[in-house]
C-alpha cells in the first residue's frame, strides 16, 4: 500500500451487496454447506458488481459455527468464489455480530488506508451445526487407540460403554452463555420479566414482522437484494425467504407454548427469531475510489461501535451500542430516520425500546439525564426482521447493513442505525447513510 | 539410433528409454531389439539394482506400436509378437537384480506390462502420470503378460475392470489399488528408488481374491462381468462387431488358477486371433482419427489463446445450454443465463444428475437471471431458441456488454452463422460451435466458420473444444453444416421406408444391428419431431427434393406428437426410455395392421425387407450426401467425414467410418445400389479409393 493512500478519514462506502434467501434450518437450503452458501453469494456479488475480483485487497467473513472441514472459512469461500489466490482472507467471530464485525473491520481497513476494496460479509449454515461426542466418550476413544493389550482394550470398551452416548448439539451449546449459564431464550425471558413485556405485546410484534416482510416481498423490495438459489436435491428455484408466514395470526401465535421457561414464560418459537441458513456479502471501498471508477454508491458507513453489557441481559446490547455510536458523532436518536434492531426475540427488541425510553435506565446505565429516546415504530425494521425471516447468526450483521442502506436510498436518504444484540452481553451498532457525512 | 540405453553405475544399472524420431516411447521393432540385447548384457553380468526410466518428459512408454499391430495380417505373426514381448518381460522378471520401473508420464499397454514385470513400480506424482491397459479400445487385449500380472497386483476384480474398460489410473490411485508399490513426488525419486531397492526382490503369489477360485463363484463372477460388458451391444453380433470383448472375458476366465506359462500361451494365442480381425484395424483407424482431430493444425495454433479463457457465459438453460455449461465447466467458470427461474431450474436439475459423478464441477456453474458478469466473460455461447431474430437480438445485447476480445459462439444447428454476423458489430469474433445432443456425452463439435469469422477465432475455438475434451472439426458455414446434412437424407430415407410399409421397429432394429447406437426413427423421436421437420424444411429449401420431409410427418408434428419431449412420437416415451409403438401412428401413416386388428381383410402385409436392404436404403443416401459435402469442400480433409459420423452420431466405430465401410464394397455394386435408390452417382466417388 503506497504512502499516499494512508490518509486518515477516508469516507467508507458500500458499492454492492447481495444476499441469499434465508432458508429454515433443515429446510430448503439443507444441502448447502456454509462454504457453498458463502461461495455462491460471493461469486454473485463479484458478478453483479462492477468491481473486478483482481482488484480486491482482502476478504473478511463473519461466521459463528465455523465448519471443521473449512478452517478459516473466509479463505475457502474466497477461493471457491473465484477470488484470486493472492488476496488474503480471514474469518471473524463476534458471535451474533460476526457479519457486522466483518463489515466494520473492512471499513476500518479502508478508512485507515490499509486496503482499497474489501469483500465483507457473513455466512451461516445452522443446519450443519455439528453433533459432538461427550468428552468422556472422546477420552475413552483415546484410551482405545492407546490400548496395547486385551485387558487395556477391555477397559477402554467399558469406559466407552459407560460414557454418555447421546451427542451434544453444538447449536444449543453455542446459544448458551457459559458465564451465566443461560441460553439466549432465557436471557429474553429475563428482559420480559424485568421490563414487564406481556406475551400479547411480543406476539403482536412477531405478527408485525411477518406482515411487513411479506409486504416488502410483495412490493418487490427484495427482488434485487436477494439472489436466486437452486438447491439440490430438487433444484427448484428459491428466492423468497422460507420462514415468512403471510397467514400468520394472533390466534396461531397464541397457541404456541413457551420454549425456554416452561410453563410460565412468554417467549415462544413464534416470537423468537428462526434458526436459518444464509449468507450476505458486501463490497466495501472508499468514496474517492468509487467516484473515480464511476461505481454506484449504495451507502456510506459513517461510524460504528460495540459495547459490553450484562451477559444475562445481553438483549439490551443495542441500547448501549446505539448510545455509544450516536454520542461519538454528537447525534440524538431523533436524528435517525430508519433503524434496524435485530429481532433476536420480540421481548428483547421491546425491552430495548423501553430502555431507550426510560429516564431511569438512562441515568443508571448511560450516565444521561434524559432518556435516549425511542424510535418511531414506523421507522423500525420496516421490512420485517429475523422473527419472520430468520437469524443465521453469522450472517445477520451484514444483512442488516445491506437492508438499511437499501431502505434509506429507497426512502430518499437520511441517517440510519443498524444494531443487534450479541450473545455474551454485547451490542453492536453501525451508523450509516445514503449521503456523505455533513456535520 | 539408441532407443534403449544401458547405463552402469557401480552396483546399479539404468535402462533408459528415449526417442528422437517420435514424441513418445513405443515398443516397436527397433525398441524390442535393443531391449533384448540390453537384457543379454544384463543377464551376463547382473547388477544389484536395475532401474527402468524414460528420458522423455510426460511419457514412460506409450505402449506397442499401434500401426505395426494394425499392419499384421497373419495370426501366427501376431502370436509370435506377443510371445516375444512376453519373453522379454519374463527375462526381466527372472533377473537376479532388483528391478524398479520409475513411471512418470503415460504408461500404457505394453509399457505398463513391462513395468509390471519389474519387482517394484514407482509411480511419480505428476499430472501426466497415467497407467492403463487400453488395448480393448483397439479391439484387442493385453498381450505381453498383462492379463496375468495385473491381477497379481490389483486383484481380479479391479484387473478385470481395468482390462475390459481400458480405464486409466493416476499415480495416487495406482498406489491405492496396489498397481504401484510407491508414489513419490519428482524431487524424491532418488530416495524412493533407494527405499524400494532395499526391499529386495519380490515373489508375487496367486492373485486374489480367494473366492474366485471356487468354481461356481468364478462362473457367476465372469457371467456378471460379461453381462455388464456386453449390455451396451445387445443388438449387435458381438463376435463380428467387437470380438475382443467376449474373447477377453473368456481368456480371463480361463487363466484364473492356471500356471503362468500356460496362461501366457493362452494370452498370445487369443491375441493372435484378435489382431487379424477387421475390427482391430478399424478401431486403430478410429484411434488415429481422434488423434488427428485433437492434433490438427488449427488446435495447435489456437492453443495459447484458448489457455487464457477462464470465464464462459452460456445463454439458454435448455437441454443443450445446460449440457454445454457442463462441458465448459471442465476448464472454466461458467455463468448459465436464462430469463426465467423455471428455465434455470430445469437446467440445474439436469446438471444435478450429471453432478452425481462430479460434484465439484457443478460448483463452477453459476445460474444467472440478470445478464450479470458479461463484462468478465471470455467466451459467450448461445443456445437459445432457433430463430434468427431472437439470436440477433441477444447478440446485440451481449455485444454491448462484453469486452472486445470476447468470443461469440452460436450453437445453432440450422441457422447461418454468416447471416448472424451481418448484424454484429464485430463479426470477426463470431463463429459457430455446434454440439451434439447430449452435449456432455457426444465427443464431436463442429466449429462453423462464418463468412466473416477470423482465422484466429476459429483456431481458438478448436483448441478450446479440445481443452473441453471434445473432437473439433472445422466446417464451412452452410445449411445443416456437415453432420446434420448427412444425417437428414438418412432419416428421410428411413421415413420413406415406413411409407412403403416397413415397421418402425424393424427399420430401427436393422440399423441397430448394423451398429448404429439407435435407430433412425428412435433418433427422430429423441431429437424431437418438430426440430427434425424444421431442419428438413430448411435443408430442402437450400438443397432441394432429397431433403423433403413426407407430408404426413408435418401432420404428426401439428398433432403435437413431438417425440420424447411430448411423451409420444413414433414411440411412447417415459423417463427417457422408449416404450411401445404409438398406436395413433395409424392415423398418419398406413402401417401394416396388427394381426388381431378387426380389419383383418384389409391387411396387405408388405414383405419385410432384409436388414441389409434397410441399411443400404438408409445409409447410401447418407454416403452420397457425404461425398457431395466433400465435393463442396465443406471440411478440410475427407477423413474428417468419417470422424464426424463416428464421434457425432455414433456411427459404429468397429466399421471404421462411413466412407471406409462403403469403400470396401465392390464399386460397381455400389453404383448400382445408388442408382437403384434413385440417387445421382456422385462424380467424386473415386475418393473412396483412399479409404480401402
Amino acid at each position: 500500500m503506497s504512502q499516499q493512500h494512508r490518509r486518515k478519514h477516508r469516507e467508507v462506502v458500500v458499492v454492492a451487496g447481495v444476499r441469499t434467501p434465508m432458508g429454515k434450518a433443515n429446510g430448503c437450503l439443507r444441502e448447502f454447506t456454509a462454504v457453498d452458501l458463502g461461495a455462491m453469494a460471493m461469486r454473485e456479488l463479484l458478478a453483479r458488481s462492477p468491481v473486478c475480483a483482481d482488484d480486491l485487497d482482502a476478504v473478511i467473513v463473519g461466521n459463528v459455527i465455523q465448519p471443521s472441514e473449512a478452517a478459516n472459512i473466509a479463505r475457502v469461500v474466497a477461493l471457491n468464489a473465484g477470488v484470486p489466490k493472492r488476496v488474503p482472507a480471514h474469518t471473524v467471530h463476534r458471535n451474533c455480530a460476526s457479519g457486522m464485525q466483518a463489515v466494520t473491520d473492512a471499513a476500518e481497513k479502508v478508512a485507515a488506508g490499509r486496503a482499497e476494496i474489501v469483500v465483507a460479509g457473513g455466512i451461516e449454515s445452522m443446519t450443519h451445526a455439528p453433533l459432538l461426542f461427550h468428552d468422556d466418550f472422546r477420552a475413552a476413544l483415546v484410551q482405545w487407540n492407546r490400548a496395547k493389550s486385551w485387558s487395556d482394550r477391555l477397559a477402554a470398551a467399558k469406559a466407552m460403554l459407560r460414557s454418555p452416548w447421546r451427542p451434544r448439539m453444538a447449536l444449543l451449546e453455542g446459544l448458551t452463555d457459559p458465564t451465566v449459564g443461560l441460553n439466549m431464550g432465557q436471557t429474553a425471558e429475563v428482559l420480559a420479566r424485568e421490563f414487564a413485556i406481556t406475551r400479547r405485546e411480543q406476539d403482536e410484534f412477531a405478527l408485525r414482522s411477518h406482515q411487513l416482510a411479506d409486504q416488502a416481498w410483495q412490493q418487490g423490495f427484495f427482488e434485487q437484494e436477494v439472489m436466486h438459489l437452486f438447491p439440490p436435491p430438487s433444484f427448484s428455484a428459491v428466492h423468497r425467504d422460507e420462514g415468512i408466514r403471510p397467514a400468520q395470526s394472533m390466534e396461531a401465535l397464541g397457541k404456541l407454548k413457551p420454549v425456554f421457561d416452561k410453563p410460565l414464560g412468554t417467549v415462544t418459537a413464534g416470537n423468537s427469531s428462526q434458526i436459518t441458513d444464509g449468507a450476505a456479502m458486501l463490497l466495501v471501498t472508499h468514496r474517492e475510489r468509487a467516484e473515480a471508477e464511476g461505481w454506484p454508491i449504495l451507502g456510506f458507513l459513517h461510524d460504528w461501535a460495540y459495547a459490553g453489557c450484562d451477559p444475562a441481559r445481553m438483549g439490551l446490547g443495542p441500547v448501549f451500542a446505539t448510545h455509544k455510536v450516536l454520542a461519538g458523532r454528537g447525534l440524538q436518536l431523533a436524528d435517525i430516520r430508519f433503524m434496524e434492531i435485530n429481532e433476536a426475540f420480540a421481548a428483547q427488541v421491546l425491552a430495548c425500546l423501553k430502555a431507550m425510553d426510560s429516564r431511569e435506565f438512562a441515568e443508571k446505565h448511560l450516565g444521561l439525564s434524559q432518556p435516549l429516546g425511542m424510535p418511531e415504530m414506523s421507522s423500525l425494521n420496516v421490512h420485517g426482521g429475523a422473527i419472520a425471516m430468520g437469524h443465521p447468526v453469522g450472517m445477520t450483521g451484514a444483512r442488516l447493513v445491506l437492508r438499511l442502506m437499501r431502505t434509506l436510498s429507497e426512502q430518499g436518504g437520511g441517517l440510519g442505525v443498524a444494531t443487534l444484540c450479541i450473545g455474551g452481553g454485547q451490542g453492536g451498532a453501525v451508523l450509516l447513510g445514503s449521503e456523505p457525512w455533513t456535520s | 539410433m539408441d532407443v534403449v540405453s544401458l547405463v552402469r553405475e557401480n552396483e546399479r544399472a539404468r535402462l533408459v528409454f528415449s526417442r528422437e524420431d517420435k514424441p513418445v516411447n513405443v515398443l516397436d521393432e527397433i525398441c524390442l531389439q535393443q531391449l533384448e540385447s540390453c537384457l543379454d548384457q544384463l543377464e551376463a553380468d547382473p547388477p544389484k539394482v536395475l532401474v527402468l526410466e524414460s528420458a522423455i518428459s510426460g511419457c514412460f512408454i506409450a505402449g506397442a506400436d499401434v500401426d505395426a499391430i494394425a499392419a499384421i495380417r497373419d495370426a501366427a505373426q501376431a502370436t509370435r509378437l506377443a510371445e516375444r514381448g512376453q519373453g522379454l518381460c519374463r527375462r526381466l522378471e527372472a533377473l537376479t537384480s532388483v528391478s524398479i520401473a520409475v513411471v512418470r508420464g503415460a504408461c500404457m499397454g505394453g509399457g505398463l506390462e513391462l513395468a509390471m514385470a519389474c519387482d517394484h513400480l514407482l509411480a511419480v506424482e505428476d499430472k501426466k502420470t497415467s497407467l492403463a491397459l487400453p488395448e480393448i479400445k483397439l479391439g484387442i487385449h493385453p498381450g505381453f503378460g498383462g492379463c496375468v500380472r495385473l491381477p497379481k497386483r490389483v486383484g481380479w476384480v479391479r484387473a478385470v475392470d481395468m482390462i475390459l474398460a481400458g480405464r486409466s489410473v493416476d499415480a495416487k490411485r495406482a498406489a491405492r489399488i496396489g498397481l504401484a508399490d510407491l508414489t513419490a513426488p519428482p524431487e524424491r525419486i532418488g530416495d524412493a528408488v533407494d527405499w524400494l531397492a532395499a526391499r529386495g526382490k519380490v515373489q508375487r503369489g496367486r492373485a486374489g481374491p480367494w473366492w474366485l477360485y471356487l468354481p461356481f463363484v468364478r462362473w457367476w463372477f465372469f457371467y456378471e462381468v460379461e453381462r455388464k460388458a456386453t449390455s451396451r451391444f445387445q443388438h449387435l453380433d458381438l463376435e463380428q462387431a467387437y470380438p475382443a470383448i467376449p474373447a477377453t472375458v473368456k481368456l480371463l476366465k480361463e487363466i484364473v488358477g492356471l500356471s503362468d506359462g500356460v496362461a501366457y500361451a493362452r494370452e498370445a494365442e487369443s491375441l493372435g486371433r484378435l489382431v487379424t480381425t477387421p475390427t482391430c484395424k478399424n478401431l486403430v483407424r478410429v484411434f488415429h482419427l481422434g488423434q488427428s482431430l485433437k492434433r490438427q493444425d488449427a488446435v495447435k495454433r489456437g492453443q495459447a489463446s484458448a489457455d487464457n479463457i477462464r470465464n464462459t457465459a452460456v445463454f439458454g438453460a435448455g437441454v443443450m445450454g445446460s449440457g454445454i455449461a457442463w462441458v465448459a465447466a471442465r476448464t472454466t467458470d461458467v455463468d448459465l443465463h436464462d430469463i426465467t427461474p423455471e428455465a434455470l431450474e430445469r437446467g440445474m436439475r439436469s446438471l444435478g444428475r450429471l453432478a452425481r459423478r462430479d460434484a465439484k464441477r457443478l460448483r463452477r456453474i453459476r445460474p444467472a437471471l440478470d445478464d450479470s458478469n458479461l463484462e468478465g466473460a471470455d467466451v459467450v455461447i448461445e443456445a437459445v431458441i432457433e430463430e434468427l431474430e431472437a439470436k440477433q437480438a441477444l447478440w446485440k445485447e451481449v455485444e454491448a456488454k462484453v469486452s472486445k476480445d470476447c468470443l461469440l459462439l452460436t450453437n445453432t444447428s440450422s441457422l447461418s452463422v454468416t447471416a448472424m454476423q451481418e448484424e454484429a458489430r464485430v463479426p470477426a469474433r463470431m463463429a459457430g460451435l455446434h454440439f451434439f445432443n447430449p452435449a456432455p456425452k457426444m465427443p464431436l463439435v463442429e466449429v462453423i466458420v462464418g463468412g466473416q469469422s477470423s482465422g484466429e477465432v476459429v483456431d481458438t475455438v478448436a483448441a478450446l473444444a479440445v481443452a473441453w475434451g471434445k473432437y473439433p472439426i472445422v466446417v464451412r458455414d452452410c445449411p445443416g453444416f456437415l453432420v446434420n446434412r448427412c444425417l437428414m437424407p438418412y432419416m428421410v430415407a428411413a421415413l420413406r421406408l415406413l411409407e412403403s410399409g416397413q415397421k418402425p421397429e424393424h427399420v430401427d432394429g436393422a440399423l441397430k444391428h448394423y451398429g448404429m447406437p439407435m435407430g433412425a426413427i428412435e433418433l427422430a423421436d429423441k431429437v424431437g419431431l418438430d426440430i427434425c421437420h424444421h431442419v428438413g424444411v430448411h435443408l430442402s429449401e437450400a438443397f432441394g427434393e432429397r431433403f423433403a420431409m413426407p407430408a404426413w410427418f408435418g401432420e404428426l408434428v401439428k398433432a403435437g406428437m413431438l417425440g420424447e419431449k411430448s411423451g409420444k412420437g413414433f414411440y411412447h416415451w417415459s423417463g427417457g426410455r422408449r416404450g411401445e409403438l404409438n398406436p395413433e401412428l395409424h392415423r398418419f401413416l398406413k402401417l401394416p395392421e396388427p394381426p388381431e386388428g378387426d380389419a383383418a381383410a384389409a391387411v396387405h402385409e408388405v414383405p419385410a425387407m432384409s436388414d441389409q436392404e434397410i441399411c443400404d436404403a438408409c445409409l447410401v443416401p447418407m454416403l452420397v450426401e457425404a461425398l457431395q459435402c466433400l465435393d463442396e469442400e465443406l471440411v478440410e480433409s475427407a477423413v474428417h467425414v468419417d470422424a464426424a459420423m463416428i464421434f457425432g452420431i455414433g456411427f459404429p466405430p468397429f466399421r471404421g467410418g462411413l466412407l471406409r465401410d462403403f469403400a470396401q464394397w465392390d464399386r460397381e455394386k455400389l453404383v448400382a445400389c445408388i442408382q437403384r435408390l434413385g440417387l445421382e452417382v456422385p462424380g467424386n466417388i473415386g475418393v473412396l479409393d483412399e479409404f480401402v
